[in-house]
């Protein structure tokens, strides 16, 4: 056993040069989606896959030992301010500097990338294997491949980049990728709109980055220029404080402000300084302490975007318009997961704001409830696990704004296990049943689709939070870190979101389960487009397999089974294994206090008979009422308030038509008023126009002044010399 | 530098394309496809030239202007024909000579009438972008700035749609106007900047001299007693505000920024595709650029003091040409719409006074002409076909033109500034540098709301054009790009990759530029110590060689005045660099 520990923490290659790896783990699909996109036609569909498939999995290979390497505590990350353990990483040159601002290329994998690039790659390779089935009867398979490729080349960036602009490069990229792939089958025009939609509501998202980014370098350089008297504050350990922001400042200068290492560094010095107010610069008069506040709900509302989340969340549902697969990868594992890696990833920043942390955790528990109640009514099988993904991201926030930003993290990859094995199950289900997903009109598919059945039993269950499948752990480490932590601040704000989080849980479970005994349980609906399914062959059935026992065996990292050296504390694997990650986040904890975490001294055994208790409860009021209530009343009207509810449920509170109504056409209508009135009349019409009228206009009167007429001309002549001597009479005659 | 090639590459790079306009005046009208081989033969050879010319310049050198070539004109005016390149004009002459082959490619087929004449016009037009980026004598410069105004005029009236002459008259009068306040205004500096008998047009004679006025204005501001100075710095004081203005004017028309930008979109849906393209990749630049050039370093203190204005225009040109592109119909409007809102951008980064902003301002002046020119070059391919314009007469593009939509696509991404497309690096800068400089913060974020309205009139624009079915039977029978097309294209594509992932080169060559642009706009604000930063934003130029009836009063330089056959004195290269 030790010896095997001691196998896996020995990395496969020198630790040192590992860093070099990194980017050609991007550029794999990059180049994969080059051949696919370019090639694709000439090459034909199996040389396609070939390449797609082949580049995926590569990349899938090479992270494998990146991950591999940065277990060996031997890997280090290099970085201004001295080495980070447990990280490979390097610097690929200048990407643009001007002024004295600078963005290099350069990566790194730590502990929280690494895991993600697993997620990304591991998930992607199956997700390709599943779509050269999937897509086989369509015409457009190279550019699908294309897209794809291109999407985790981006994603990739998204989770490597050491800096926010690169991160950004991969954030923009993988929304451009999802707009492309939403829309692919472009002819129709709704889901042409769908990805319209997604790319919008991400560019708003994108706006509060953007400011966001830009408020961090001002805050930044602001700290940098603070008077000399400040710096007794900033001293740490083994660190004088005299040399604190020259440190920081060489930093900016050498990897460019925005580089994560230089923010981190500076969310030290910023913990030291938030009640003094910056004395000059475009911030000058506000507090470090509310610039970050500002900082990070503007970055929220980019994870908002991306993620999904009130009041941004309307996209992702409408999303489910592209190709199944796209759904799975994009919109359920890896994509709409980066807003919580971002806030994982910038944590120790988060934690500096008690009111962001709160807003973090309302706005997550809100978004979970309203979307699983959304889901309660939905008929597409993949409009439900839209929701659910939405609220499903919701607890994610929920986690983060509580501060245990390793259970959000350990949800993303749970979820990304079993939702992602949902998505593909519901795919299989629909290739087999002629492109049907409609719930009502499936039916019997347990006994016709066995695997696909098994499948999303088991994701079912494990989204559903049953004992003991990786779902269960991760949901309830959230939930549990929203009931024992507190931000003494705003106490109440935890409170409240975990009772949402806690309603959210036995929402889900009724729902889902909901959903898996209509689809799958009741007998083959009349109206199905089929009389019979046919099970997928095993391109798409072994993906489905492999997730399916990933979502179980990713329970091993929710187990309470670490015991840190010299602490009287338990942790669970993940919590453990991130621990590396969030050193700077426990500093800067300790030193404010914004945010209480009780340590854990011994296995929660209480939350978890709490957790399990809800869960069974929602599932079984979902079989009472499905199983036993509803057949047997087939036929009878619904009560009428009980079916206003349930529409107003499924036009999904209308948040559509009130955006359209607030947000959409007033805008329309301001353009249209402007461009007829401003533009069109007042400066061309009235200005322009005007000035050509007034000219032709004072040229035709004078017009009459030119006669012709001698005498009239002789006339005025006289009379000016006339007028001409008596003014001079009068100047100079006394 | 400066062998006897590089003080001559300029005039190469300038008049190459006039040579060949010489030739192209001998052919025969009738011969129209040589006609075009021959034309786009000198456009390749002036790209090369200004390839050339690249590659000789030295960004890092203490040197401002490169490639310098001086000659005597008119020497009682003070007039040189004096041309020489610093870093921005050095990327703006690039952009031009690209541009050159891609439009003569973009209308092989287009144009089939008055082809000779047609051709002539755009090798006369390409001289003048070039000459008028070049010059650094102000009379000069304002020769070739309005030259280029008569084939740009011909090119909309003569080859444009529908309503061409309105739009070409309106083209010319909007910018004769501002043209002539700019005249006055120059000579009103020209006269302020020099005693009698040293005045020139110089572009350094000008500035030097305005500068130590400028400093002296600005001492006395901030001493808050301007009546004892000096004749040349009070008339400054007086007339200073009033000449930015009159500057200001002429190139904010050209920009155009917001309220003078009516004319922008009726020249560009009048005009062929080959003059959007200039109108869009280079023309609209020299109002930049004349803000970069000559309006801000000539007028530092008015400059400072109508920064928030000249911001707040700019931002809403930003946010006011988004909306507009969203109530357009027609395609041609809504890109050209774009353009008001882009070149905000340019504006809003110069006048932040940053060094993001400004270096993000000259990039984004790029940009603007690669996208941009992109889009009018793709849709000029599409009108080809079909001769329509508004959105309603297309609709499932994608189906029956795919190479052209992924073209298409690209370019919209460009445009959109999403990041590893040029347009995000300069979007960025100019953002950030905004953020960073005294203006408010509400500028900054109402710039910054246009990446969400930028995303939705384009993508609305493309899903229109591309997506949906196919709902006009005659869009069934479009034929895909073909290879000349592709061609035509392929640059642009390529620059917009290489100009979003690899900008640190250009950015290198700008930002000297911009440290010297800065240097000179803070100069005058007297923040700034006088004794060290003086030799810093004096403009240092080759001096014309001293006659021989006067090469006693200035025996410092060596005796060599060489006389060509005809009299003129030619620049002894060498000797009359500029002492860095």
């Amino acid at each position: 056993m030790q010896k095997l520990v001691e196998f896996f923490q020995t990395a496969p290659v020198d630790p040192q040069q590992a860093g070099q790896l990194l980017w050609l783990i991007i550029l794999l699909p990059l180049i994969g989606a080059f051949v696919s996109g370019v090639f694709g036609k000439v090459l034909g569909r199996a040389n396609t896959h070939l390449v797609a498939v082949g580049a995926v999995f590569g990349s899938f290979l090479l992270s494998l030992i990146v991950f591999w390497t940065i277990n060996d505590y031997r890997a280090m990350a290099m970085t201004p301010f001295g080495s980070v353990n447990y990280a490979v990483g390097a610097d690929f040159g200048t990407w643009f500097s001007a002024g004295t601002f600078k963005v290099t290329f350069g990566l790194f994998a730590d502990h929280l990338s690494g895991s993600m690039l697993l997620v990304i790659t591991g998930v992607g390779f199956l997700i390709h294997l599943y779509s050269t089935e999937y897509m086989s009867h369509d015409d457009g398979y190279w550019r699908f491949f294309a897209y794809l490729n291109l999407f985790v080349a981006a994603m990739l960036t998204l989770v490597l980049g050491d800096s926010l602009p690169l991160l950004f490069v991969g954030w923009e990229g993988v929304g451009m990728c999802s707009y492309l792939l939403i829309g692919f089958w472009y002819t129709d025009p709704a889901k042409a709109y769908a990805g319209r939609k997604a790319f919008i509501t991400n560019r708003i998202g994108d706006f509060g980055f953007l400011v966001g980014s830009f408020i961090m370098v001002l805050a930044l350089e602001a700290a940098m220029k603070m008077p000399a008297d400040v710096s007794s504050k900033l001293g740490r350990p083994g660190l004088e404080g005299s040399s604190v922001l020259a440190r920081l400042s060489d930093g900016a200068k050498q990897k460019g402000p925005l580089s994560v290492s230089v923010l981190e560094e500076g969310s030290k010095v910023f913990a030291s300084l938030l009640d003094d107010k910056i004395p000059s610069g475009p911030l000058e008069g506000m507090t470090f302490g509310r610039v970050l506040t500002i900082a990070l709900l503007l970055f929220l509302l980019g994870a908002a975007g991306k993620s999904a989340q009130i009041p941004l969340y309307v996209w992702l549902p409408d999303a489910m318009a592209g190709p199944t697969p796209v759904s799975a990868l994009i919109h359920a594992a890896t994509m709409v997961t980066s807003g919580i890696y971002l806030f994982c990833r910038i944590s120790w920043l988060a934690v500096l704001s008690p009111t962001a942390m709160a807003t973090i955790a309302l706005i997550g528990g809100a978004t979970a409830l309203i979307a699983a109640l959304i889901a309660f009514s939905q008929k597409g099988l993949k409009k439900v696990l839209a929701y659910s993904t939405v609220s499903q991201l919701g607890l994610m926030f929920l986690g983060i704004g509580a501060g245990a930003f390793w259970a959000a993290f350990l949800h993303v990859v749970t979820h990304a296990f079993f939702k992602a094995c949902l998505f593909l199950g519901a795919g299989s289900v629909m290739h087999g049943n002629g492109d049907e997903e409609d719930i009502t009109k499936l039916g019997n598919l347990r006994k016709e689709m066995p695997t696909t059945w098994a499948t999303f039993l088991v994701a079912t269950l494990a989204i559903t939070g049953i004992f003991p499948l990786s779902g269960f752990f991760s949901k309830d480490a959230i939930l549990h870190a929203a009931h024992t932590n507190s931000i003494p601040q705003v106490e109440w704000a935890l409170h409240v979101a975990y009772v949402l989080g806690v309603i959210t849980a036995g929402c889900t479970a009724f729902y889902m389960m909901r959903m898996y005994f209509v689809a799958f349980e009741y007998p083959r609906s009349k109206e199905a487009k089929t009389p019979h399914a046919h099970e997928s062959s095993w391109h798409m059935t072994l993906p489905l397999v492999v997730l399916a026992v990933l979502s179980v065996v990713a329970l091993v990292h929710g187990l309470p089974i670490m015991k840190p050296e010299g602490r009287n504390t338990i942790q669970t694997l993940m919590e453990n294994f991130l621990d590396p990650v969030f050193r700077t986040t426990q500093e800067n904890l300790a030193k404010r206090q914004f945010l209480v975490i009780p340590a854990e001294e011994h296995v929660p055994y209480g939350a978890y008979i709490q957790a399990w208790v809800i869960a069974i409860t929602g599932g079984g009021l979902a079989f009472f009422l499905y199983m036993r209530v509803f057949p047997s009343r087939a036929g009878q009207p619904l009560n009428p308030t009980l079916d206003a509810v349930r529409r107003f449920s499924f036009n999904k509170f209308y948040v559509d038509e009130v955006y359209q109504l607030l947000v959409i056409r007033p805008i329309g209508v301001v353009s249209r008023v402007l461009w007829r009135v401003v533009d069109s009349i007042l400066i061309d019409g009235v200005a322009v126009r005007g000035t050509a009228w007034v000219t032709q206009r004072t040229g035709a009167v004078l017009r009459y002044l030119q006669t012709g007429d001698a005498q009239a001309y002789a006339a005025i002549m006289a009379l000016g010399l006339a007028g001409a001597l008596v003014w001079i009479l009068q100047r100079y005659v006394p | 530098m400066n062998s006897i090639y590089d003080s001559r590459m300029l005039n190469l790079v300038i008049f190459s394309p006039l040579l060949v306009a010489a030739l192209v005046m001998f052919m025969p009208k009738t011969e129209k496809a040589q006609i075009r081989g021959v034309t786009l033969l000198g456009m390749l050879l002036n790209l090369l030239t200004c390839v050339w010319a690249w590659t000789r310049f030295v960004p890092k050198s203490p040197v401002e202007f490169q490639m310098e070539y001086r000659l005597a004109w008119i020497d009682e005016l003070g007039l040189s024909y004096h041309i020489g390149v610093d870093g921005l004009a050095m990327t703006l002459v690039l952009l031009t000579g690209v541009l050159g082959p891609l439009v003569v490619l973009a209308c092989w087929t287009f144009i089939d009438e008055r082809v000779k004449e047609f051709h002539l016009a755009l090798l006369v037009l390409q001289t003048a972008l070039l000459g008028a980026v070049c010059s650094l004598d102000v009379l000069l410069f304002y020769v070739f700035f309005e030259a280029m105004l008569i084939p740009m005029y011909l090119l909309i009236g003569v080859w444009g749609s529908e309503e061409r002459q309105m739009a070409a008259t309106k083209f010319f009068l909007y910018t004769l106007v501002g043209s002539l306040l700019m005249l006055v205004a120059l000579l009103g500096v020209y006269f302020i900047a020099a005693p009698a008998g040293q005045r020139s047009f110089d572009y350094a004679t000008l500035y030097n001299g305005l500068m130590s006025l400028n400093r002296e204005v600005a001492a006395c501001t901030a001493a808050g007693d301007c009546n004892n100075i000096s004749a040349g710095a009070h008339a400054l004081y007086r007339w200073g505000p009033l000449m930015f203005i009159a500057f200001s004017i002429a190139f904010a028309i050209k920009v155009p920024m917001f309220p003078v930008h009516t004319w922008l979109p009726d020249a560009h849906v009048q005009a062929p595709v080959a003059g959007s393209m200039i109108l869009a990749g280079v023309m609209l630049k020299m109002g930049t650029f004349g803000f970069w050039r000559f309006a801000v370093p000539l007028f530092p203190g008015a400059a400072r003091q109508y920064q928030l204005p000249i911001s707040i225009l700019a931002v809403i040109g930003i946010v006011y040409g988004a909306l507009m592109c969203l109530a357009q119909k027609d395609i041609k409007k809504l890109i050209a719409y774009s353009s008001v809102s882009h070149l905000g951008y340019c504006m809003l980064g110069m006048f932040a006074f940053t060094g993001e902003g400004a270096t993000g301002s000259a990039y984004q002046m790029l940009n603007h002409g690669v996208s941009t020119g992109a889009l009018f070059l793709l849709f000029g391919f599409l009108y080809e076909r079909r001769h329509a314009r508004l959105m309603a007469d297309y609709g499932g593009i994608a189906k029956v033109m795919p190479i052209f939509t992924a073209f298409f696509l690209v370019v919209t991404f460009s445009s959109i500034a999403v990041p590893g497309t040029n347009g995000f690096v300069g979007e960025f800068l100019v953002l950030l540098g905004t953020f960073k400089s005294n203006l408010p913060m509400v500028i900054g974020v109402l710039a910054t709301t246009c990446v969400i309205l930028g995303a939705a009139y384009m993508l609305w624009m493309v899903q229109k054009v591309f997506f949906g079915t196919v709902t006009h039977q005659e869009n069934l029978g479009l034929k895909d790009l073909n290879r000349r097309e592709i061609i035509a294209a392929i640059p642009l594509l390529a620059l917009i990759a290489i100009m979003g992932l690899r900008p640190q080169p250009f950015l290198d060559m700008l930002n000297p530029s911009t440290e010297r642009f800065l240097a000179r706009a803070q100069y005058a604000s007297g923040k700034t110590d006088a004794t060290t930063e003086d030799s810093k934003v004096r403009v240092m130029v080759r001096q014309l060689p001293a006659k021989v009836a006067v090469a006693d009063a200035a025996p410092a330089q060596p005796p060599m005045p060489r006389f060509l056959p005809t009299g003129r004195l030619m620049p002894a290269a060498a000797a009359l660099n500029p002492t860095p």
